[in-house]
């Protein structure tokens, strides 16, 4: 048996007990909440990576499905008093019935729409969730969310909901591995790879990007609820564009395509700020801006890729093909985009 | 209470922010017809000549002609550092993926403005003394008269550059067919430098003119880009004249919602324009002439 095969099993056994142990060894529940807050933000850039990633379509409204579930998440469990699973099946369907609202009509054009109509939808939302008073609160927000209760368990300490979100995110985690290698995964691909390809293959592009969309702000959606139940609170300052724009960061330094980089990269851009002081703020953002200029001239395929890399060279493999983050063009300036509706 | 005079009024005003919206719409529009790239650092392109501006006349305390003159010589080089370390770097990859970097650059932008100039909005000197003029009848602030003049004045010399000059030829011929171009012995590289140029004069011309009449601050660029946006897709993407007309519209329209509508969602007009004209129209109300390039 190779070595690398033999060594699987106890790694994968070594990183499970690692992750069960995590809040033993960290103790402070100041970063066990940085834990789960980045464990929140994975699930939500896992979603960007479906339609970014898979599919190759840029959603720049990320913030605003993750403002939608948090939201319904709020009003149903403070108006209606409906508990933490309630809500939890019924934020993630929430923002994907807005994300269909929202891709029906423009997953019909080019990308270049989609990314305007986008930024367009998550503007509207966020100043509808700050100006609705009737509803949202206003600036106010929502307070008094109550804690997941799970039979004679309650998860209100951050070390307890620890465990509960660190289940999800496995299990969604996993769910986006069976995606991927699913015959679906395999049509968001090659929608990626050349729409028109892929049409000419029988492949029903406007149905998957419809899917895509749909999968993505539903992953943003329940994002939205577990921070909500989280924070107990919520408020419509945190579901602005720059959010947006950081869940793209997070993918494009993790590498866009990968379940591990998506996760990698929202783990790190949450801690790394919270590490480094002085990183707060706008330091943080303008590194970030300038991370991104980077990467992607640098290496378009994120921490995932780069790791990919070595593995390969370590291993003495030939190197894999360059990961689909962002595939060279076949001709032309204008690349995937060839569609002409 | 219909008010003629207040009619006017907001008409006007509408028209002046509707102009900037157009000149932010041009620059974009711009770039995207000549290269292919949608380039969502526009807004910082206006936000970093209006810093320059008004850094110049408040703290230098240059009087105005060189003032102005040192900001669109800044606005060179911003043109040609953009240029070079985004979009030739990333010349041969994809559409999104240059998209994507030029939020990069926006969002490094804003942030380091406002790491060097704070949080505190700066106010630039006024060109004219007087605070309004009598235009038919109308009282109105001689800068939104200045902003429309300088709109038709550009999109005159634009027109004269395109179409009567050789330079504005071989800007149309590098926009349409590269490699076609390049066949036909036109500069390619350099003709795509001298349109970055002209885009960062643009957002020079833009910034300056926008510091007296709105708060200089490192996030207006990126919300008047947001409405120059909607006003491109409202113009049809690619269209320099559906530019100018979306621009002039969502301004003038975004003005009217907010008097005689709700003056809280004032934002959200351009938006609900936008994805109104993508149901509706989407290719705008001129269209892309230019189809995609396959």
């Amino acid at each position: 048996m190779p070595l690398e095969k033999t060594l699987r099993i106890p790694s994968y056994l070594a990183a499970a007990l690692l992750l069960v142990a995590l809040p033993l060894l960290i103790r402070s529940n100041y970063w066990i909440g940085t834990v789960n807050l980045a464990i929140i933000y994975s699930i939500a850039v896992l979603g960007l990576n479906i339609i970014l990633g898979l599919t190759g379509q840029l959603n720049i409204a990320q913030a605003a499905f993750w403002g939608i579930g948090a939201y319904t998440a709020a009003l149903l469990n403070t108006r209606l008093g409906w508990p933490f699973w309630a809500t939890f099946l019924a934020a993630p369907p929430m923002a994907a019935v807005f994300g269909v609202l929202l891709g029906f009509p423009t997953l019909r054009l080019s990308d270049r729409y989609l990314a305007m109509a986008t930024i367009g939808f998550g503007i509207i939302i966020n100043l509808i969730l700050q100006n609705w008073r009737g509803l949202t609160g206003g600036v106010d927000g929502i307070p008094g969310i109550t804690s997941p209760v799970l039979g004679p368990f309650k998860f209100s300490t951050n070390a307890s909901f620890y465990y509960l979100a660190l289940v999800l995110l496995v299990l969604v985690a996993m769910a986006q591995i069976k995606i991927k290698n699913s015959r679906m995964g395999r049509a968001f691909q090659a929608i990626k790879g050349n729409e028109l390809a892929a049409e000419l293959s029988g492949v029903n592009t406007f149905k998957y990007r419809v899917i895509a969309f749909a999968l993505c702000s539903a992953y943003g959606g329940m994002a939205g609820q577990l921070f909500a139940h989280r924070t107990k609170y919520v408020s419509a300052d945190v579901f602005f564009i720059d959010m947006s724009i950081l869940f793209i960061c997070m993918l494009m330094i993790g590498g866009t395509g990968s379940v591990a980089g998506s996760i990698i990269g929202a783990s790190l851009l949450t801690f790394v700020p919270e590490w480094l002081r002085f990183l707060q703020g706008p330091w943080a953002m303008a590194i970030f801006g300038l991370a991104i200029i980077l990467i992607m001239i640098f290496m378009p395929a994120g921490l995932a890729g780069l790791a990919q890399s070595i593995g390969s060279k370590l291993a003495g493999r030939p190197e894999p093909e360059a990961q689909p983050g962002f595939r060279a063009p076949t001709s032309g300036n204008m690349g995937a985009a060839k569609r002409n509706k | 209470m219909f008010d003629i005079t207040t009619f006017a009024q907001l008409f006007v005003a509408g028209l002046a922010m509707g102009s900037v919206y157009a000149l932010v719409a041009l620059n974009f529009a711009l770039l995207y017809k000549a290269v292919g790239i949608l380039n969502f650092a526009v807004g910082e392109s206006v936000m970093v000549p209006a810093f320059v501006g008004v850094i110049l006349l408040t703290v230098l305390k240059l009087p105005f002609l060189p003032a102005y003159v040192i900001t669109l010589g800044v606005m060179v080089i911003f043109g040609v550092i953009f240029q070079r370390t985004i979009f030739h770097q990333l010349r041969e990859r994809t559409f999104l993926s240059i998209l994507v970097t030029t939020i990069g650059a926006s969002l490094f932008l804003r942030n380091t403005a406002l790491l060097t100039f704070g949080a505190d909005p700066r106010v630039s000197p006024n060109l004219f003394t007087v605070k309004s003029v009598n235009f038919l009848g109308v009282f109105v602030p001689p800068q939104y008269l200045l902003i429309i003049v300088t709109l038709v004045f550009l999109v005159i010399f634009q027109y004269l550059l395109f179409e009567k000059t050789l330079l504005g030829k071989k800007m149309q011929a590098t926009a349409q067919d590269r490699d076609m171009a390049r066949l036909l012995g036109i500069p390619v590289d350099k003709i795509i430098l001298i349109t970055f140029i002209y885009a960062a004069l643009l957002g020079g011309i833009a910034g300056i003119l926008l510091a007296p009449v709105f708060y200089v601050t490192s996030d207006m660029g990126f919300s008047i880009a947001l409405k120059a946006f909607a006003s491109s897709i409202a113009g049809g993407l690619g269209s320099i004249p559906g530019a100018i007309v979306g621009g002039l519209f969502i301004g003038v329209v975004e003005l009217f919602c907010a008097a005689y509508i709700s003056a809280t969602y004032k934002d959200v007009f351009a938006f609900i324009i936008l994805i109104a004209v993508l149901l509706l129209r989407p290719r705008g109300f001129f269209g892309e002439k230019v189809a995609e390039k396959v």
